[in-house]
């Protein structure tokens, strides 16, 4: 099993998100999707970013990956993240987005 | 995340000198390296100034420049450009209100403060609309702004953000914040935080106000009017006039900004709550214009703006902006003028009283890295 708990907070309302999900509990194709997203950024092996200086405005986004065996987080910026850990949190927020009025 | 604790604020020099005079050797090696550290910064603010007032004297008129570019829901930025200074009005609405809505923001500071763009300096004034997909949000990223469409990719029922371009006082704030960084480049955390946000407000407003010709008692103070579609149950993002009253929505849930120190909230989130906080100083910058009456920006708006660029710095507190909008206000219009009075009375309705009691921040620091003061005195 897996659990990912995808946060969001800042940006010109300081407002946060957040949503927990088990890829399982997903429709088939969306969850496979999410697994093959996490392979490609190398999820586990991603270093933490160097400290920045905040962008005034922008979002604040931490991903936490858990599985039986092993939990890694990583937090981000718009303006920082790699090529490969934008399509994870672009799929991520989508999901968010569209589960809010839940 | 932050670095905390840099003894880079208001010490009065003449108690440091004291300090390595009578110190032990510790302490008077820590007040050499302070004294020596601000010495430099002084000297170096002191040059970027000078050049600062030099390239505007030789500037007859302002040097308006602006770019729009389209990241066609990417986010490589700037994107591709779509309209440049001069250009006729494209076709697309995003377009056109961050090439205007950046027109309006120039000429307030270069009308009302003889301010030339962001810099003082002509900066060309860059925006990219169109920033990745359903993208709730728009931010400066320290050389431009940058613009979402809201919620453009979902079912009209279920939209909550129209494109962030549509408020006026919304691109007031994002090239404000570039002011800021120009000038006092207040740290985006904590207290100094929220006054960076709170000064983007306040300008954001006086933006629109300035283009609406309105007078303080006839402005509505809203920041980010027209943002939310009318899913939402909220007028805007913030209001200056009643903080925590612009928004109550199922789904977003309540405005959280305070109005009152004693409100005051602590938290980690969005930079221990810049944007919360916000609404201390913003009412308090409210009720100075509203007493002082007429149009905001040339009285209290003016002291606002001596106050971003001549005194606040980079880990200033809300008592110190409160302390150095007052001394602004007394250079500007007299000591004890009614201006003056005025802003005395918009930080005492938020709770801060001028000339406070307890010294906070980095003072408190220094008291308590040189053992003058016992850890419990100060807070």
């Amino acid at each position: 099993m897996m659990r990912i708990i995808f946060e969001r907070s800042g940006g010109i309302m300081g407002s946060k998100s957040s949503l927990t999900i088990d890829p399982d509990d997903l429709p088939l194709d969306q969850a496979g999707t999410l697994h093959r997203l996490l392979n490609e950024a190398d999820f586990f092996a991603l270093k933490a970013e160097p400290p920045n200086r905040p962008i005034p405005d922008g979002f604040q986004y931490t991903l936490t990956v858990e599985t039986g065996t092993s939990r890694h987080t990583v937090r981000t910026t718009d303006v920082t993240m790699t090529e490969s850990l934008r399509s994870l949190i672009d799929e991520l927020s989508q999901i968010a987005r569209t589960q809010r009025s839940g | 995340m932050h670095a905390h604790h840099s003894i880079f604020c208001i010490i009065p020099p003449h108690m440091l000198k004291e300090i390595v005079r009578n110190g032990s050797a510790a302490q008077r090696e820590t007040a050499m390296r302070t004294l020596i550290t601000s010495e430099q910064m002084r000297a170096q603010r002191r040059v970027m100034k000078s050049m600062a007032a030099f390239m505007a004297a030789a500037a007859t008129s302002g040097n308006k420049v602006r770019a729009v570019y389209d990241a066609k829901n990417g986010s490589a930025l700037p994107g591709t450009l779509v309209r440049s200074e001069g250009d006729p009005a494209s076709k697309d609405p995003a377009v056109d209100e961050a090439y205007d809505g950046s027109g309006v923001t120039y000429d307030l500071y270069f009308d009302i403060y003889g301010r030339n763009s962001v810099d003082n300096n002509g900066l060309k004034l860059d925006s990219t609309v169109h920033y990745q997909k359903g993208y709730d949000n728009a931010f400066w990223d320290g050389r431009q702004m940058v613009y979402g469409d809201g919620d453009e990719d979902l079912p009209v029922a279920k939209r909550l953000f129209n494109r962030f371009t549509i408020a006026l006082d919304v691109i007031g704030h994002e090239l404000t914040h570039g002011v800021t960084q120009y000038e006092a480049n207040l740290a985006y955390w904590d207290q100094s935080g929220a006054l960076n946000e709170s000064l983007s407000d306040v300008f954001g407003s006086l933006v629109k106000q300035y283009q609406r010709k309105q007078t303080a008692g006839q402005a509505d103070w809203i920041i980010g009017e027209g943002l939310f579609t009318s899913n939402v149950n909220g007028v805007g993002i913030r209001s200056m006039k009643a903080p925590g009253t612009a928004y109550d929505d199922p789904v977003l849930g309540k405005d959280p900004q305070p109005g009152h120190m004693k409100d005051y909230v602590r938290t980690v989130e969005d930079n221990g709550g810049v944007h919360i906080n916000s609404g201390i100083p913003n009412h308090a910058f409210y009720i100075t214009a509203l007493e002082m009456g007429g149009y905001a920006w040339e009285k209290a708006g003016l002291i606002w703006y001596k106050t971003l660029t001549d005194k606040l710095q980079e880990r200033s507190t809300f008592q110190q902006a409160c302390d150095l909008t007052f001394a602004a206000a007394g250079e500007i219009f007299g000591t004890n003028s009614l201006e003056q009075q005025a802003v005395k009375k918009g930080w005492a309705e938020v709770g801060i009283t001028v000339g406070g009691d307890a010294p906070t921040g980095c003072l408190s620091f220094i008291l308590k890295t040189f053992g003058l003061v016992k850890s419990s005195a100060v807070k």
